[in-house]
């Protein structure tokens, strides 16, 4: 009898806690997104010998590159992304 | 003694450029031979990858100071094992790293690296950079340098190079403000690669990157601040009387003064003085006359100091010495 007493305001706390946490995630979607932008264009300047672009001094490069995991990784992650593009546009357009 | 080749803050770089094949070795050498008999300490390094300092001093050379005479002391560097050494180091340490990394074909990378366009120069100003750290066990330093396209390219680069690292450190510290951000409403960031745990640095002295972007900076600026200082660095062009040579000193001589690099006089090498006329060299000596003619009208206010053909290349310490009180003034 105890327990189900306490029950609405677990809910409640429960729904708060849900609600403010969806509210912190909106807040920062953006700034995720920029992060992630921006991360990506740091590796890609980096390493723009990959692409074509080019690159700021070796030297530089070379002592950076083993710090780089992180934006390595995203760089990598955007490039599968930038797959799905073309997979998105022709879903878009019911191309299939 | 001429005076952008004395030490006057501490110690004095001269770099000697020029054509290929015009005298650079053998006028740097010659300088670098009547600075030691001075009684200033003086190191003599080439950077062209293509050495011949050993055969002008008639030494074998490698890549650390060897003592030649009294007060002078020679090296030649070596590029390949320079490139080789950075590219070891670094595959070193992304092996110790970051095990996954060989996902995204990172040895294919550095061989890219090994051959990529640039790295020669950046591997001769890293080199040069080493050497004008340590630049106060000398007194001289005298660079005899790779043919002009090379050697302009080497002086542009700190410039150039500080442009990059300060776009690269802009886009770091924004990174830095949104990871920041992000981590104070959601609390600390980690990154996890292959069941590692990475923390995400959000301040600029906890993140690695930004520190090697800014101890690069800090070794970047004092190599321009070096070179673009006419108490410290002098350079001197060696020329023919040739038209050739003369387009590419005006070039060299444009480009320094765009990265505010000092140009301090020209060595006219291989003059033709005849004491009696010889009819198959007239037109030769005419060509002669006329570039000698431009350069005294095109570079006002630099030093010109003619040196005779010789029957023989100047080699040996003797003869070199004679030669550089030529250059360096009596």
């Amino acid at each position: 009898m105890k327990d189900k007493e306490k029950d609405p305001l677990e809910n409640v706390r429960a729904f708060l806690k849900g609600f403010f946490g969806a509210f912190k995630q909106n807040s920062t979607e953006y700034l995720e997104f920029e992060l992630r932008e921006l991360e990506n264009v740091f590796a890609l300047t980096l390493m723009g010998a990959f692409v074509g672009i080019p690159s700021p001094p070796t030297t530089l490069v070379i002592r950076i590159l083993p710090h780089m995991t992180r934006e390595l990784y995203v760089m990598q992650r955007r490039v599968v992304d930038m797959d799905d593009v073309l997979g998105e546009l022709a879903g878009m357009f019911e191309i299939t | 003694m001429r005076e952008f080749f004395l030490p006057k803050k501490g110690y004095r770089v001269v770099f000697f450029i020029g054509k290929g094949g015009v005298g650079k070795t053998t006028s740097s050498a010659a300088a670098a031979a009547a600075l030691a008999e001075r009684g200033y300490r003086t190191l003599i390094v080439s950077l062209d990858p293509a050495h011949n300092l050993g055969d002008v001093l008639m030494v074998g050379l490698k890549d650390k100071p060897k003592k030649i005479a009294e007060n002078l002391y020679a090296a030649e560097l070596d590029m390949e094992k320079l490139i080789k050494t950075y590219l070891k180091h670094l595959e070193e340490s992304m092996k110790h790293t970051y095990r996954y990394l060989t996902v995204i074909n990172l040895e294919k990378y550095f061989e890219v690296l090994s051959y990529s366009p640039g790295i020669e120069e950046y591997a001769t100003l890293e080199a040069v950079r080493e050497i004008l750290a340590n630049g106060d066990d000398w007194d001289v330093i005298i660079f005899d340098t790779p043919p002009t396209g090379l050697t302009l390219r080497v002086l542009a680069l700190p410039k150039i190079s500080l442009i990059w690292t300060d776009k690269l450190i802009e886009i770091r510290k924004a990174i830095l403000d949104r990871r920041a951000a992000i981590a104070n409403i959601h609390g600390e960031q980690e990154f996890t690669v292959e069941g590692e745990k990475i923390k995400l640095p959000t301040r600029e002295q906890d993140d690695a990157v930004m520190k090697e972007l800014k101890s690069y900076r800090e070794e970047v600026a004092f190599v321009e601040g070096v070179i673009t200082d006419p108490e410290k660095t002098s350079v001197v062009t060696v020329m023919n009387p040739e038209m050739l040579p003369l387009y590419e000193t005006e070039r060299a001589y444009k480009s320094l003064k765009k990265f505010k690099v000092p140009f301090n006089m020209i060595v006219m090498n291989k003059v033709l003085e005849l004491r009696t006329e010889v009819p198959e060299l007239k037109a030769k000596i005419k060509a002669q006359e006329r570039v000698l003619g431009e350069v005294g009208r095109k570079f006002k206010g630099i030093e010109v100091v003619k040196i005779p053909i010789f029957a023989e290349e100047p080699r040996g310490l003797e003869r070199l010495r004679t030669l550089g009180g030529t250059i360096v003034g009596e």
